[in-house]
């Protein structure tokens, strides 16, 4: 016996590296559900026109309730890398490689890169944003039924 | 009316691996904090305030400043809560100590902090660090250990300012030779320039010794109004003089600079300006050096010196003993580990014991000193200027 026996084939939200992403537990699926159809979108206050990110149910600016989805760019430019070959944590292979990517001037964040070899990738580069499924959420259904909650993600690649 | 507050006593557990549970580090750490005031009971502490990020992750333990007070024998009866704010735990649960006795709400507050990390697989600890910046979308990104973040930084840093390799080995071999200087850090051992520049990359540019280790350990200090320190210790008196917290930004979409950090400055201003001091008024500091490039950037920030000359300001000597102020006098989170509760706290005991005059190597004269915290991806920072004049 390895591990915890009792926990076999059990789901735990808190062991779990990406988000809730069914309308049962957040308010803003809708990013999900875009994200299935390939648009990355994101929260536009329709009140004072601030745009958020990660998207919002409530404005952060003027703290309104009415607020729109709108796109973002999807491909973007690398302003700095960050190539890790030892020590990557479990679910990721080596190299893992991370970038700071400005999207058309719109937004900025930290992405990981797939696919992508260590010393491939450099400032200047263009990258763009691929949709990759991930595993789905098993949760408790009615009478001991297990409902699956098909998920997906976002992460870079180089543009070739 | 606003009262007086003293930083009277502190101490710590070893920090390491440790062959221990973090209730017996709580235990080791009290326990040499109540030696360092002999006139002063466990039975006298009438607040309890608890700093440890991970204890529902490594240890599965919520509701943790009962059970800490049960085990170091403390009956609070005006405070007796945890504080979380993952590496800035520690300085954060001084604060809201600070606060409550400025106050009158308490008298007597202890902050001890600490976690256990070494957990018998080693995944767990790497992988619960999904969970400290924005879970649903850093995290999401294999971005929780923060080597890959602080890589990022030193490179802009280097680009932007001509930060060498070699100035970031300095800060290494100046907080590890520092680090002899406090018997229950992590690490006893001094490193050479050359060590320092040849050891593996963990993310380039950092290497092995750029990187704080993970670490098992807790510490404790108590602090007090004016009135009863004075009753408890006969050793000279520290004040807490002034303090900031401020963050600006959480998830990395929203970080206005990677390379000058405006919560820092936020903070720093803040806390300068409550204790009526200034950058060149500090003689000694303790900085968050989770990576070497932390301090560098934090020398700029802080006020020690110009915006981009951090890297000089290490190779001249200027953070070292006999400099402008003297950074990481115990070793920093380089040498002495980095129990994320634990370490503002360490920071807290080196700074009270360099203003008493009775630290392992002295800076001679000390009488204002600073503590700093980032917490995060560098997404909050916590600063404290402690002082023998109030
Ligand atoms: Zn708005």
């Amino acid at each position: 016996m390895e591990g915890i026996s009792i926990l076999n084939g059990k789901y735990a939200v808190s062991m779990d590296m990406y988000p809730l992403q069914d309308k049962n537990y957040n308010m803003v699926y809708k990013f999900y559900d875009n994200l299935k159809e390939g648009r990355f979108t994101t929260t536009k206050c329709t009140d004072c026109g601030a745009r958020s990110f990660p998207p919002r149910i409530i404005c952060p600016e003027c703290l309104s309730e009415n607020m729109e989805w709108v796109d973002l760019p999807s491909e973007g430019t690398v302003l700095v890398v960050a190539e890790q070959e030892a020590g990557v944590p479990l679910g990721f292979q080596a190299p893992l490689i991370h970038a700071h990517v400005d999207l058309g001037g719109e937004l900025t964040y930290l992405g990981r890169v797939q696919n992508c070899k260590a010393g491939e990738l450099k400032e200047g580069d263009k990258v763009k944003l691929v949709v990759i499924p991930i595993e789905p959420v098993p949760a408790d259904g009615k009478k001991g039924a297990v409902i699956q909650h098909e998920r997906v993600f976002f992460v870079f690649e180089k543009v070739k | 009316m606003e009262r007086n507050v003293c930083i009277i006593g502190g101490g710590m557990s070893h920090w390491g691996v440790r062959q221990a549970s973090a209730r017996d580090m709580f235990q080791e750490a009290g326990k040499a904090c109540f030696n360092d005031i002999p006139g002063l009971s466990n039975k006298d502490v009438d607040g309890l305030i608890v700093a440890s990020a991970f204890t529902e992750r490594s240890c599965f333990q919520t509701h943790l400043a009962p059970l800490v007070a049960e085990y170091l024998g403390i009956k609070p009866k005006n405070i007796c809560a945890r504080v979380e704010l993952l590496c800035a735990s520690g300085s954060s649960g001084i604060i809201l100590a600070y606060g409550l006795i400025k106050s009158g709400i308490a008298d007597v507050v202890m902050i001890t902090g600490g976690e256990k990390l070494f957990t018998p697989q080693k995944w767990e600890v790497f992988y619960s660090e999904l969970g400290t910046g924005d879970h649903d979308w850093d995290g999401s990104q294999g971005l929780g250990l923060p080597p890959p973040f602080f890589s990022m930084v030193a490179q802009r840093h280097m680009k932007l300012y001509g930060t060498t390799e070699e100035q970031l080995a300095m800060v290494s071999v100046k907080n590890r030779r520092n680090g002899l200087n406090n018997p229950k850090g992590q690490f006893q051992k001094a490193i050479t320039l050359e060590e320092a520049l040849n050891a593996k990359h963990v993310v380039a540019p950092l290497k092995l010794f750029d990187c704080c280790p993970v670490t098992d350990g807790a510490s404790a200090v108590i602090l007090a109004c004016e009135e009863k320190a004075k009753e408890y210790t006969d050793k000279p008196l520290v004040y807490i003089k002034g303090v900031g917290q401020a963050t600006v930004n959480n998830m990395s979409a929203n970080m206005p600079s990677m390379t000058t950090w405006e919560a820092l400055k936020i903070a720093g201003n803040q806390a300068y300006s409550k204790a009526g001091v200034k950058p060149s008024d500090i003689d000694v500091a303790q900085t968050h050096d989770c990576f070497t490039i932390s301090e560098i950037i934090e020398s700029e920030d802080l006020g020690f010196c110009e915006k981009g000359e951090g890297g000089l300001f290490v190779q001249e000597g200027r953070s070292d003993y006999g400099g402008d102020v003297a950074i990481n006098t115990d070793g920093g989170l380089l040498s002495c580990g980095h129990p994320f509760g634990g370490t503002g706290i360490r920071q807290g005991i080196e700074i009270m014991k360099q203003l008493r005059g009775d630290a392992a190597r002295q800076v001679e004269g000390a009488r204002t000193g600073l503590t700093h915290n980032l917490s995060g991806l560098s997404a909050a920072h916590t600063v404290l200027v402690y002082g023998r004049d109030i």
